[in-house]
């Protein structure tokens, strides 16, 4: 992978992924994501995003277990990896450098 | 689980999924769909569901396209191609003659795609090409279109019907000599106007297209015209001296005295030199220069003339919308109020034809460009495909015979799990590869026939342009993989079909039945070859024929000078001086070469009907010259003795023509002229002979003769036997004392009389050639057999050699069954080529009687290249020493 960045939209899954803790897939993700941003996710969207960030490194699967709804289908459980961690805290980081920058915000600096 | 979504998007789903991804989507799909039922409904869930699946359709998502194995396939495939390969280089001989013979065939098919592409791209630089028609006349009910209409028809057509944007017309009659500051350029071209440049899309290098050729007295010159006149000067506004001298771009050789039309100016210039047309032209003149070349009297005025057919190009732009059936339809009806009244054409009716269908297209008269008729495409593309088809037939043969070898192969492969659709697709990529390498050869073959075809008389007035370019590589490599395909189909089938046991097990007992399948092959094979080496015989001999045919007049010795507007008898008077020289006439064309001109007469007494008789102008001495004797009356009359054009001689056959019993009662009958409108009398008949093409009609035509002498074009020299070039060269030392400064040009009149036939034999060469391929490709087919059966039998002769055989008998044993296809071959073959060549014979005039002697010929050929194929493997397996074949494994 090139682009080793993160995307707007890539964050908040990963986000959503943390918070899940060994339960993130695809629709829990959703409804992560849904719940916090209160905007309409697409399953499919959620579904390339994760493999994306898996295909990246920031994430790893195993396959979970079944549950009754879902027949023979086994969910495919996400968690975060080092790396993963690592690239959301940078993120994390320049935002918050970036924040105590805006004047309005501190008005005294 | 009581609710399923719309099953065809699941299956949409599972389709399009990567195997990866698609249990786990596919779970977190039905999860959210469940859900959904409960909270929404199921209508709800549906749509959501349809939704979700719609939008998963993304390229992250999707499978790869090359299959779901796609690792896996690759290995497979480059085993094929790997093995493929080994084959190939493995059994170089049989490889050797797949090849070769693909490529033959091949190379054939890509000219004839060559010659069509080439075709096809005539016309397609006109923006408007799709509502582009030309419009056709047709004069009578079966007669061939022409490409000609009468000068008004666009015109008045624009007026009467509200279907046209543009519509132009292209009159005839610009021919002669530009001149400006010295230099001279020769240009033939029309008169037209500024609608010109609206209807077809030849953009101007210099100048205006909008007012172009609007105002009076103004041309447009095609840049190579323009550069040999004003080289690198811009000619806009330039002043051009245009001499007239009848030029024509139809007629090559026509030529009248020069007439000064006066001083033009350019207003443009044309760079056409890279667009492919069906319109040839040097010069545009403006049609509004017409009116004072009119009141001068120089060229005939046409504007409200709906008689004279022949003289101009119409072609219109419809409107958008319009269909061309529209367009006929309106044709027709324009011409029958047009020329149901007119007495002499009334039949006369228009339809048109799309810009982009001239070339190639139908068979139409006074077309601009020479250029092959869209039927001869078609018989060569069928000839082509002949070749092809008997290419691969060669190719399955030989790999089904081959594949018995390789049983073994195909067994261990399917007790390793190969399906049946992996051993075809071995087969075919085994094909494929074949075609690969014949391709490269091809296109080597390709550059060498293509040299030899474009040296054919009837191409090189073709203008082709048989360049090769990028896309058409492209479309090359497709038409190899097609053809591999098609090739390695069948053997692909019928190999992988083989049980596996009996694959390993041995390979004796499969062959009986395919190769009763392989005969066939082979024995349809030489059929074709028969038919295509008879027919070229027969083609060959009819040009022959014509070579050799009995003109009724006696051409040899004598030599044809073109007059190039010099005084005859001024010539003649010193050609007669010129030692060597027998005797000298004068004619107005050489007959039986393709010129011909007609006369009308009308018996004046009963003003029947008019007859119309060829017309040949020619002096006294013309009949004498070639040796043609009078059967009654004398011959014409010499100058200064009366009126010429009172008397005119006949032929035999216009005796009869015009109604007498015998020649003599002809002799003082009086006839009207209708043309000329004046009486002439008919004072000889002279023997038949024959004046107009071979391939015209097997009857002699009716023929008049006139001592006209301002028609005379040619002088018809009859020399010595001795040192006739030694002749000639003092011919041309006289011509060039009297000085008219053109160079002295010469035929022999048998040599023109041989070269009209060209067609003919070029007709003959490219049957020919086909059939040498034709025979060519069946002999190898039948080389690759021979190879196969000797080498399986290779211990089998050893031990009939130890036993004792004599060779010859072991060649005998080994060549009957060949020796057998071939002789069923003939007997197939024979009738065929008989009643396939006796149906086109019978149909060309004057032809050659068909003889069983060319199919003798045929075949003896055929059977000779068969022996010496078979031959060439049964004997040299014979001579083996047994202790090695008996070692051969």
């Amino acid at each position: 992978m090139k682009n080793k960045g993160l995307g707007e939209f890539e964050e908040l899954v990963l986000l959503a992924v943390c918070i899940l803790q060994g339960s993130a897939y695809g629709i829990s993700v959703k409804k992560e994501v849904e719940k916090h941003s209160g905007r309409s996710i697409l399953l499919g969207a959620v579904h390339i995003t994760l493999y994306r960030l898996q295909d990246k490194g920031f994430l790893k699967s195993e396959l979970g277990g079944n549950t009754e709804k879902r027949g023979d289908r086994r969910k495919r459980l996400f968690s975060i990896t080092d790396t993963g961690m690592q690239q959301l805290r940078a993120a994390q980081e320049v935002r918050q450098k970036m924040w105590q920058f805006i004047p309005q915000l501190n008005p005294e600096a | 689980m009581s609710h399923n979504p719309p099953k065809i998007f699941l299956k949409f789903f599972r389709w399009f999924c990567h195997p990866r991804l698609k249990k786990p989507i596919e779970g977190d799909l039905m999860e959210l769909y469940e859900e959904r039922v409960k909270i929404d409904g199921k209508r709800k869930a549906d749509l959501g569901f349809i939704k979700d699946v719609l939008l998963l359709f993304r390229p992250s998502i999707i499978k790869p396209a090359d299959g779901t194995y796609r690792i896996n396939n690759y290995g497979m495939l480059k085993n094929y191609f790997k093995v493929g390969i080994r084959n190939t280089l493995k059994y170089k001989m049989f490889s050797f003659i797949n090849v070769f013979g693909l490529a033959v065939a091949m190379s054939v098919c890509m000219l004839i795609i060559l010659m069509l592409a080439d075709q096809q791209s005539s016309d397609q630089f006109h923006e408007k090409r799709d509502r582009i028609y030309r419009v056709l006349g047709k004069p009578f009910k079966g007669s061939v279109p022409y490409a000609t209409t009468a000068y008004p028809t666009t015109n008045e057509l624009k007026k009467e019907y509200p279907l046209f944007d543009q519509v132009v017309s292209l009159r005839f009659g610009v021919g002669g000599e530009v001149t400006f500051n010295q230099k001279n350029a020769e240009v033939r071209g029309f008169f037209t106007d500024n609608s010109f440049f609206d209807v077809f899309s030849f953009s101007l290098v210099e100048g205006n297209k909008t007012t172009a050729l609007s105002k009076a007295r103004t041309i447009v010159l095609t840049k190579e015209k323009a550069y040999q006149l004003f080289n690198t000067e811009n000619p806009i506004g330039k002043h051009v001296q245009f001499t007239n001298k009848g030029l024509s771009i139809l007629n090559p050789d026509s030529e009248t005295d020069p007439v000064d039309w006066g001083l033009y100016t350019v207003v443009g210039v044309i760079d056409n030199e890279n667009l492919k047309s069906h319109l040839t032209f040097d010069v545009l003149v403006s049609s509004s220069s017409l009116a004072t070349l009119h009141e001068a009297n120089l060229i005939d005025d046409l504007t409200q003339n709906w008689d004279m057919t022949t003289d101009s190009y119409g072609y219109v732009v419809l409107k958008e919308g319009i269909s061309q059936r529209k367009l006929d339809h309106s044709l027709v009806d324009f011409a029958e109020r047009k020329y149901a009244d007119n007495e002499d054409l009334p039949e006369y009716t228009y339809f048109s034809q799309s810009i982009t269908r001239i070339t190639p297209g139908i068979v139409v008269s006074n077309e601009i460009k020479f250029r092959l008729p869209e039927r001869a495409y078609w018989v060569l593309s069928f000839m082509a495909v002949i070749i092809m088809i008997m290419a691969c037939v060669n190719y399955v043969n030989l790999s089904v015979a081959r594949s018995l070898s390789r049983t073994r192969e195909i067994g261990v492969r399917k007790v390793n799990g190969a399906t049946r659709k992996n051993l075809v697709y071995q087969f075919l990529t085994e094909s494929v590869i074949t075609v690969m390498f014949s391709l490269f050869m091809a296109v080597f073959i390709l550059s060498i026939i293509k040299e030899g075809f474009m040296n054919l008389w009837v191409i090189e007035h073709l203008d082709f342009n048989l360049n090769l370019s990028g896309p058409l590589y492209l479309l090359f490599f497709f038409f190899a993989l097609v053809v591999g395909v098609l090739a390695g189909i069948y053997p692909a089938l019928i190999i992988s079909r083989r049980e596996p046991v009996s694959a390993l097990k041995s390979d004796a007992s499969i062959s009986s039945g395919k190769f009763g399948l392989q005969k066939v092959l082979n024995v349809s094979q030489f059929v074709v070859s028969l038919l295509f080496i008879v027919t070229s015989i027969v083609i060959y001999k009819q040009f022959k024929h014509y070579t050799a045919f009995e003109y009724g007049f006696d051409a040899k010795n004598v030599v044809n000078i073109p007059l190039q507007n010099n005084d005859y008898e001024l010539l003649a008077h010193e050609f007669n001086t010129v030692g060597g020289v027998m005797k000298v006439s004068a004619c107005e064309y050489v007959p039986a070469t393709g010129t011909e001109s007609s006369v009308d007469f009308v018996h004046p007494k009963t003003e029947e009907e008019h007859k119309e008789l060829l017309f040949l102008s020619c002096n006294e001495q013309f009949l004498p010259n070639l040796e043609l004797k009078m059967v009654a009356g004398k011959g014409l009359p010499a100058k200064g003795s009366g009126e010429l054009d009172r008397y005119v001689v006949i032929n035999e056959a216009a005796t009869v023509k015009l109604g007498f019993a015998n020649p003599q009662e002809s002799i003082g009958e009086f006839f009207l002229d209708k043309s000329r409108k004046n009486m002439v009398e008919i004072i000889g008949v002279v023997e038949n002979f024959r004046a107009s093409l071979l391939i015209g009609g097997d009857e002699i035509r009716p023929l008049v003769l006139q001592n006209r002498e301002e028609s005379f074009k040619y002088l018809n020299v009859k020399i010595s036997d001795v040192n006739p070039m030694e002749t000639i060269s003092n011919l041309e030392e006289k011509w060039e004392t009297i000085g008219s400064g053109r160079t002295f040009e010469y035929d022999f009149y048998e040599d023109q009389l041989a070269t009209t036939h060209k067609a003919v034999f070029d007709v003959a060469s490219v049957i020919g050639y086909i059939s040498f391929l034709a025979i060519l490709i069946s002999c190898l087919g039948l080389l690759g057999m021979a190879i196969y059966n000797t080498e399986r039998r290779t211990k089998e002769i050893g031990i009939r050699k130890v036993l004792g055989a004599a060779e010859i008998k072991i060649v005998l044993g080994l060549s009957r069954g060949f020796l057998k296809l071939l002789i069923i071959s003939i007997v197939i073959a024979a009738p065929l080529s008989y009643l396939f060549n006796t149906l086109w014979l019978n149909n060309f005039p004057n032809r050659v009687d068909f003889g069983i002697g060319s199919i003798i010929l045929g075949s003896a050929v055929l059977l000779t290249l068969g022996l010496i194929t078979i031959g060439s493997q049964t004997i040299r397996a014979s001579r083996k020493n047994p202790v090695e074949s008996l070692k051969y494994e």
